[in-house]
């Protein structure tokens, strides 16, 4: 496999993890545009750990995802009463501060005689502890996935599940899952915190892959285009996000047919698919039959 | 005397559940015409479907011979057809003048002498003419609702249980103005509750059951208690 | 000390009314068609690139790129609402919103394909020197704008209050149902009022560009982030509220800016507008937002 082909696949797990983080707060009912900030969470905290204190990429992983669902809890616990777009705006105006902060952010080390730190608006250089490591596009490319592939299969083994059912009706019906017992503040910042964990571990391995990142990375653009990978790949499965991030950036800036048209092309095809079908192509519907048939 | 409105097989579903299965009916031109059941029996499912905001399912709708089952609402109301529907759907945030205004949406022409007449006919209303019609009382926005539906000069008049929640007193006011409109010449639809008001002013009448259509007479044919105990418990054999 | 004030605040009205404006056209879209459009700042960018081009390829006076950009706009934004609106009108607001996203990506390219480039230059509003008055600066452009910010929620409420159009929108918005059946075309009424809210944005794109003398292609993300913004800060869905919030946040940038900078500017109106939120005073919560 070529080298553009191995970035391509590694971009689309990368960014599965943001989609699968929006998606998952969807099933619960909430609707984030701001996502992206636990993306850049994790993406600091595990360049800053691995790049200026040498601490290795597992460990610097585990720390950033535990920034990620602190940070989504402490985004998630003021807004928990909101609904709608109030949620929604609440969420971009938290990823927005969390964007600026991430510019306002200057802390530098001298390490061997370099530089190594966050700059503002300048980014963040030299996270190359995946090089310096020895480990090859390949190998990273099959990190990514390996990590993806456990966690979709820990989502795949929740939705049949007692939880996944209670997710989803705390989603549908609140008042409903409220009155059968289920303590649903409670539950819904659970799952706020597992989802900006889930964001964060995706933004440590994006750092290491990019080995540079600057607070422009994880803009409006990352999360609205994360919750529409999740609504058009289909909310039915958390194969679905990954169907919308696949059909983005696999196949259209994979084909390279399309070149700068792409958005022209995949904008034009999202709008069509979504009138017929509102809720993604691997919709509740097209599961149950798609289960039913293969079992 | 000839069908102003006729309902054949009509059937209307919310998802999976049919609310209408199968209703066929007739309004006659120049009559009022009665539809009494128990709740839920579909009374205003057919009053919904037959002024558009439902899609029905299968069935026929024609008024004046003409198929109006496929119209949006705002096309069935030019067509000469005005549902007063039920719960009193004034616009609570525009004056009394500004409501019947908007029932007259598809006019063109200049709509002050038929406010004045209006007005004239629901004194109550004249003297509120510019208060907020969510200030109005139960009675009063139920006048409100049916002038409203006046203003579009319909040939039909469709009334959802417009006597639901008001004082005898208010009752029988309204029940006098559906006999004044029916000597003017308005066809009129009524689904009612209030079987005994209904059944003095009507030239014929439908009990509706679960959905379909279970009696279709003139107030004589049945007696009165036992259209009485059907419209409001249904028949004993379900 | 109270000249920096009283000069902040006179520059704080002029970015205000431009953000009203913008939100205007957000909160006519919501309060109507309880829809939110993210293409309306793309659909925006889209009818100044056209006037920019109009004023490159012709040398279109100020008056015809007016006519341009409001006609640019007013296209634009009736392909979003046949494409994103009206298919689900009685279904998923989320798949409304998505998909005048993914529209807004198609815009965004398209605009930034006819004009690659990252800065054009627009034709200045008004070349002469700028007012003053009571030791107090004030351009000839950002005077216009909140004159015409003015003028405009005047004839909203004119044509909201006297005329059939406005009867129609209001009934629209108190009672869906009823407006049917009161013989009003729903459809007919969101297709108008859309047109509206486009028509609003043509002309504060124009003005923006023309005060700035610039285009950019970050003009669709800061027309939609600023009238999202403005639109929450003011109390969804009210028309009022949407002046008030607009308003409120050109004061709100205009002070701390002075203070603070440009970084923390927008820090606080994001921190405001959270707080707000977090808080949910009743004012801000007149209407479902769900």
């Amino acid at each position: 496999m070529d080298d553009y082909a191995i970035g391509v696949l590694t971009n689309v797990g990368l960014f599965s993890f943001v989609a699968l983080s929006a998606y998952v707060l969807l099933l619960a009912g909430e609707m984030s545009f701001g996502q992206q900030a636990f993306f850049g969470v994790g993406a600091y905290a595990g360049g800053i750990l691995t790049a200026m204190y040498g601490v290795p990429l597992p460990l610097a992983a585990l720390a950033a995802m535990a920034l990620g669902a602190l940070a989504a809890l402490l985004v998630g616990l003021p807004t928990l009463r909101l609904k709608g777009l109030y949620f929604a705006m609440a969420t971009l105006a938290a990823a927005e501060m969390a964007r600026i902060l991430f510019e306002l952010l200057h802390f530098q080390r001298e390490l061997e005689g370099e530089t190594v730190g966050p700059d503002g608006t300048q980014g963040f250089r030299g996270i190359r502890w995946i090089f310096e490591n020895g480990i090859e596009p390949g190998g990273f490319l099959g990190l990514v996935w390996g990590l993806l592939f456990g966690i979709v299969v820990i989502f795949l083994l929740v939705e049949r599940s007692r939880l996944g059912m209670t997710l989803r009706s705390v989603g549908d019906d609140p008042e409903l899952a409220a009155s059968l017992g289920v303590d649903v503040d409670r539950f819904k910042l659970g799952v706020a915190g597992a989802a900006g964990a889930l964001a964060a571990l995706g933004g440590v391995l994006f750092a290491h892959h990019n080995t540079y990142i600057e607070p422009r990375n994880f803009d409006i653009m990352l999360g609205v285009h994360s919750l529409a990978y999740a609504l058009i790949g289909g909310l039915g499965t958390a194969l679905g996000p990954l169907l919308g991030v696949a059909l983005d950036i696999g196949v259209l800036e994979g084909s390279r047919i399309f070149g700068g048209t792409r958005m022209i092309v995949f904008g034009g095809l999202v709008a069509v698919l979504l009138v017929f079908r509102p809720r993604g192509l691997l919709d509740e519907k097209v599961v149950h039959w798609l289960r039913t048939r293969f079992s | 005397m000839s069908a102003l409105l006729e309902v054949k097989d009509l059937v209307t579903a919310y998802g999976k559940i049919e609310a209408l299965r199968g209703v066929s009916l007739e309004v006659a031109e120049g009559s009022i015409t009665c539809l009494l059941g128990p709740n839920g029996a579909g009374k205003t499912t057919l009053m919904m479907t037959v002024a558009g905001i439902l899609r029905a399912k299968k069935g026929l709708i024609s008024f004046s011979g003409k198929s109006i089952a496929s119209l949006q609402p705002h096309a069935i109301v030019a067509s000469g057809i005005a549902l007063v529907p039920e719960n009193r759907l004034v616009f609570p945030g525009m004056t009394v003048i500004e409501n019947l205004r908007a029932g007259a949406y598809q006019r063109r022409d200049d709509l002050a002498g038929d406010i004045e007449r209006l007005l004239g006919r629901f004194p109550r209303l004249k003297e509120r003419s510019e208060q907020l019609a969510g200030t109005l009382s139960g009675g009063e926005q139920q006048m409100l609702v049916v002038a409203r539906a006046l203003m579009s000069r319909p040939r039909l008049l469709l009334m959802d249980e417009p006597s639901l929640g008001l004082a005898p007193l208010v009752v029988e006011e309204i029940f006098r103005i559906i006999a004044e409109l029916h000597r003017d010449g308005v066809s009129i639809f009524l689904v009612e509750q209030n079987a005994h008001m209904a059944l003095k002013v009507a030239q014929h009448f439908y009990l509706i059951e679960q959905g379909r259509v279970t009696f279709s007479g003139d107030p004589g044919s049945l007696a009165e208690d036992e259209v009485i105990r059907r419209a409001y418990l249904g028949s004993a054999k379900q | 000390m109270f000249l920096d004030l009283a000069q902040n605040t006179l520059d704080g009205l002029a970015r205000g009314s431009a953000y009203a404006l913008l939100a205007l056209g957000f909160t006519l879209v919501f309060g109507v068609l309880r829809r939110v459009n993210l293409s309306y700042g793309p659909a925006i960018m889209l009818g100044c690139y056209l006037a920019t081009w109009a004023s490159m390829a012709i040398h279109a006076n100020l008056i015809l790129l007016l006519a341009v950009s409001v006609a640019g706009t007013v296209l634009a934004g009736a392909y979003v609402e046949r494409l994103c609106f009206a298919p689900h009108r009685k279904g998923s607001a989320i798949a409304a919103m998505v998909a005048s996203f993914a529209l807004w990506m198609q815009l965004e390219e398209l605009a930034v394909l006819a004009l690659p480039r990252h800065l054009y230059a627009f034709p200045a509003l008004y070349e002469g020197s700028p007012l003053q008055f009571l030791g107090l600066t004030l351009r000839v452009e950002s005077g216009v704008m909140i004159v015409v910010a003015a003028g405009v929620c005047v004839a909203l409420r004119r044509t909201l209050y006297h005329s059939k159009f406005g009867l129609a929108v209001r009934a629209a918005v108190e009672n869906p149902v009823a407006a049917s059946l009161a013989g009003i075309s729903l459809p007919g009424v969101f297709v108008r009022v859309f047109a509206v809210a486009s028509a609003l944005g043509g002309l504060a794109g124009f003005l923006i560009s023309a005060t700035h003398e610039q285009v950019t292609p970050m003009l669709g993300m800061w027309s939609t982030l600023k009238g999202l913004l403005a639109m929450m800060l003011g109390g969804l869905g009210s028309l009022p509220g949407a002046v008030i919030g607009g308003l409120a946040l050109g004061l709100v940038e205009a002070h701390s800016q002075w203070f603070f900078g440009p970084q923390l500017r927008d820090l606080i109106a994001y921190l405001l507008l959270f707080l707000l939120l977090a808080m949910r005073p009743r004012w801000m919560t007149t209407q479902s937002a769900s």
